[in-house]
């Protein structure tokens, strides 16, 4: 099944794509508005920008319950192996554990994050809810069930596939890779995939797309 | 005795940083909480999400970590009340 891919495209011909994989979950929503002003940016600066629909995400038909880290990993690939030219593949967050099958000239991630981390979060969520409305509700009991049946936790249904494999996943190795925090040394701007309420941030967009064409060029990608 | 204030005042800065990241405060509204500001149930940013989402972002920024069992309503109810569970979280 294909998925939405959101395209945008330079004036001419384009210096390479850039690939840009999302945060995970509800992370994403909370990104997805800046990260297309950067990918807008990227296209002014001659490059165009990719930012696909993951299997179970966003307007993707497929249950999100049928879908896990490694199948992620492989709709990138196949993605990036169906673009034309050069590809740099941009990550976020969550999206740094599954862009490393993609074959690429280059790799940047923004602030990755371990699974382990995300999935806390998400358990967390649903222990707080659960306990909100009275269910008595454990992280230890969430764990437990999770190995033999799906979780629904923060509005996502997951299986005990990607449970465990968000349980136990990190960033893989990719070469050339740019690896940028917030901050002074990296992207300037704030943690806007932590946001309660979804923000955006037009600057930080602009930051995110200036630091992508250094590193093309760096990269030797023209 | 002399260390304990600079120390307190660390994680009073991080604690703000971090709600203002996390519930979209802005910086004057981070900086004007007080010990008696209400936070889950009074400010509706604060959802079950936000609860877990600065839990997990305490553990990192403040290198702790918080067992589940040590978690109540109270904790969340006021800035006070979480900046002393987080000061006593990093002095164990």
């Amino acid at each position: 099944m294909s998925e939405h891919r959101l395209r945008i495209d330079p004036a001419g011909a384009p210096r390479a794509t850039v690939l840009i994989v999302p945060p995970l979950f509800e992370e994403a929503n909370r990104t997805r508005r800046t990260l297309v002003l950067a990918m807008r940016a990227l296209a002014a600066d001659g490059f165009a920008a990719m930012l696909p629909d993951l299997p179970g995400q966003n307007e993707s038909l497929a249950p999100l319950v049928d879908v896990d880290l490694v199948r992620w990993q492989d709709a990138l690939a196949e993605i990036a192996a169906g673009i034309e030219g050069q590809v740099m593949v941009a990550s976020v967050r969550g999206g740094a554990l599954i862009d490393h099958k993609a074959k690429a000239a280059a790799w940047w991630r923004l602030a990755p994050v371990g699974g382990a981390s995300l999935l806390r979060t998400l358990m967390r969520a649903r222990v707080s809810a659960d306990r909100e409305a009275g269910v008595a509700s454990s992280l230890e009991a969430l764990q437990g069930e999770a190995k033999t049946a799906p979780l629904l936790l923060a509005g996502n249904r997951l299986s005990p596939f990607m449970i465990a494999q968000l349980g136990a996943s990190e960033a893989q190795a990719v070469e050339p890779l740019r690896s940028v925090g917030l901050g002074a040394d990296g992207v300037a701007g704030t943690p806007l995939w932590l946001r309660a309420e979804p923000g955006e941030d037009a600057a930080m967009a602009e930051a995110i797309a200036a630091d992508i064409s250094a590193w093309s060029m760096t990269c030797g990608i023209s | 005795m002399t260390e304990a204030t600079p120390k307190a005042s660390g994680i009073d800065a991080t604690l703000r940083a971090l709600l203002a990241d996390v519930l979209g405060l802005g910086e004057a509204r981070a900086a004007a909480l007080t010990e008696d500001s209400g936070l889950f149930g009074e400010l509706p940013e604060f959802d079950s999400m936000a609860v877990a989402t600065v839990l997990t972002e305490m553990e990192d920024r403040l290198a702790i970590l918080i067992d589940d069992d040590e978690i109540d309503g109270e904790i969340f109810e006021t800035y006070g009340n979480l900046l002393a569970f987080s000061l006593r979280k990093v002095i164990d």
